[in-house]
């Protein structure tokens, strides 16, 4: 019994040792692939590090933890970081539609700028409405001279929802006053991949939410295609970052659960990997804000954390190089990946069980309550006129054995 | 002195599964509860305690075991050689009986309905809600065992349920449903049982015993 074991450990052994050196020689054939046909970066990624002081250490470092970030095994390592050289060889359309730029500035804008911003940085934007200094006409024609120079080659990013009512008309943009819709389904038809960041382009979010006026939908759902959706308000950078890298290592996109998130980041429960979890477990929660609980970390379960009903790698990567994330700072997680977050996953600092229904104050149990007591009440009703009307029979007296 | 005859009504099965039912239901409802609104237990260190955790075990240990006693019912309403017949449940397909019962339980007339089904009409209907009552809470109980515990049966049913997941809105819908059930089971709970001792007073047949011993006392027709 004992051998069989040992036997089958080292059979599965060596097919994985077999497939990840059949993934490692896929990766640098890509990788050779990728350096052949694009053009290089415009600012080279070792200068931008060199520039901003960062040491070829803490980018192998850097490298390292992606690696694990994106559950791949050590030896991807140096690939990882030769994918993140390459990164401004992408060509990306960036365009943005019903949306805050919330997700862009997250993206762009840090107190010192760290190895995932630099990357950022590297990337070869042709086209994105924040940043570009053209205007008008001009910007309108950088746009269709990208479409034109990397047909099927350029990846679209898009960061916003479409609203889809009137025709799209809720939402027109440019010298020319064309709806997302149009744009949207010129762009990603010439488009390698899309991918969708944040919650409005992949789900609609706030936009999405009742009673939605603009009838505004994500991306994936507004124009039927499939999209890589990187959901988050505002997402971690390391999830796009990872999902272009694996591209550029692989040529293709991660693999992606049945909501079109890449599964090495939003494959697990943030509950699962909370540092707070002990706490749920042992029955320790925070009862309001700033009370002794609070003070210790316990649970904020019900403070309306919902940790348990959401999917991503928060608790694991953590924001702004990994110093915190929203549930280490002490507010409940909101949900803010999944579908309509805003409708589901409302009261947004309580627990599930207060969510109110039918727009009046009511949560379900007060509802079931009610009902308990129309029921109970019923029954009450039955039962003495039942009792009334056998009293008033003649033969009430006489038992029935007897009659 | 009218003929009266016990008459075999419940099977061991039956009633072994009915009180099992009574006991994980009840169990479930105050755990469930309990989980939905915690209480605090601020005293005592972190390590030793781990209350949340082990009442969500019970909680879920009582769930996989309605699904085995739902699964066992069905198993006899398909196959058992007693009566048990999925059948029973169509006794609301009889419109005249059905008619007789609702004139008789709302005290209008004093006509009982017949005794051919093993249910009465609205009985069996009242089961029906039953039966999709429990198959929703199943099926939402095993969505969020599936996300909880990441191996084996449960993992691959949480996978294979991921569609219906998305459907109902994601594990925050798939609660929220799981809940809204609960006071359904309450309301189921509240109305049987007060029937039940009606009829038992009502019939004089002894309905409420017959759960326990399997016989009703019945006049001879």
């Amino acid at each position: 019994m004992n051998r069989d074991f040992k036997k089958r450990d080292r059979e599965l052994e060596e097919r994985i040792s077999r497939d990840y050196q059949r993934m490692v020689k896929e990766c640098d054939l890509h990788l050779d692939l990728m350096e052949r046909e694009l053009p290089p970066p415009i600012e080279p990624l070792v200068e931008q590090l060199e520039s901003s002081g960062i040491s070829r250490r803490s980018f192998m470092k850097w490298s390292a933890a992606t690696t694990a970030a994106l559950m791949l095994p050590p030896i991807f390592k140096s690939r990882v970081a030769r994918a993140a050289e390459q990164f401004g060889r992408v060509p990306v359309v960036w365009l943005h539609f019903a949306e805050c730029t919330g997700c862009s500035e997250a993206l762009l804008r840090t107190s010192y700028p760290n190895i995932d911003d630099l990357i950022l940085e590297t990337l070869s934007l042709e086209y994105h409405e924040t940043l570009m200094a053209a205007a008008g006409y001009q910007a309108e024609e950088n746009l269709e001279k990208a479409l034109h120079d990397f047909p099927g080659k350029f990846i679209c990013v898009i960061e916003g929802a479409l609203p889809t009512g009137l025709n799209g008309k809720y939402l027109t943009l440019g010298a020319k006053g064309r709806t997302g819709m149009e744009i949207a389904r010129e762009v990603t038809s010439k488009a390698a991949a899309v991918i969708c960041i944040g919650s409005c382009s992949s789900f609609g979010n706030v936009q999405a939410a009742k009673p939605n006026p603009t009838d505004a939908k994500g991306i994936s759902d507004a124009l039927g295609i499939q999209t890589v959706n990187i959901p988050g308000c505002p997402p971690n950078p390391i999830n796009f970052i990872g999902t272009i890298l694996h591209y550029l290592m692989f040529g293709a996109l991660p693999p992606l659960d049945s909501l079109g998130r890449p599964i090495w980041a939003y494959g697990k429960r943030i509950h699962d990997y909370c540092e707070r979890r002990p706490h749920y477990d042992a029955g320790e929660f925070v009862e309001e804000w700033g009370d002794s609980g609070a003070q210790k970390g316990w649970c904020l379960y019900k403070m309306g954390c919902k940790g348990p009903y959401t999917y991503a790698n928060c608790a694991k990567v953590r924001f702004n190089d990994g110093v915190s994330w929203p549930i280490m700072g002490g507010h409940g997680c909101m949900g803010c990946v999944e579908p309509n977050f805003w409708d589901t996953m409302a009261p947004l600092e309580k627990p599930i069980a207060e969510k109110t229904f039918g727009g009046g104050e009511k949560t379900v149990d007060d509802i079931g309550k009610i009902l308990a007591g129309v029921t109970a009440a019923g029954i009450a009703t039955h039962g003495t006129v039942s009792y009334i009307k056998r009293h008033n029979q003649k033969d009430f007296a006489k038992p029935e054995d007897e009659v | 002195m009218p003929d009266i005859k016990m008459k075999k009504e419940w099977w061991l099965s039956i009633r072994l599964i009915h009180w099992s039912v009574v006991i994980s239901v009840f169990t479930l409802l105050i755990s469930g509860f309990y989980i939905a609104t915690p209480i605090t237990f601020g005293s005592g260190a972190t390590p030793d305690k781990f209350y949340m955790g082990n009442i969500r075990s019970i909680h879920t240990f009582f769930g996989a075991f309605l699904t085995f006693l739902m699964l066992w019912r069905a198993y006899l309403g398909l196959f058992a050689k007693f009566h048990a017949r999925w059948t029973d449940l169509l006794a609301w397909t009889d419109l005249d009986n059905l008619i007789t019962q609702i004139r008789f339980y709302l005290l209008l007339s004093e006509k009982k309905p017949s005794h051919r089904y093993q249910y009465g009409p609205l009985q069996a209907l009242a089961y029906n809600g039953l039966i999709f009552l429990q198959i929703m809470i199943i099926l939402t109980g095993l969505i969020m065992v599936g996300a909880n515990i990441h191996a084996g049966l449960s993992l691959w049913l949480g996978n294979f349920l991921k569609p219906v997941e998305i459907a109902m809105g994601g594990l925050a819908g798939v609660r929220m449903i799981h809940h809204i059930i609960a006071w359904g089971f309450i309301l189921f709970i509240m109305v049987h049982v007060y029937m039940a001792v009606w009829i038992d007073i009502v019939y004089k047949e002894g309905t409420i015993s017959s759960m326990i011993s399997g016989r009703v006392f019945r006049k001879a027709e």
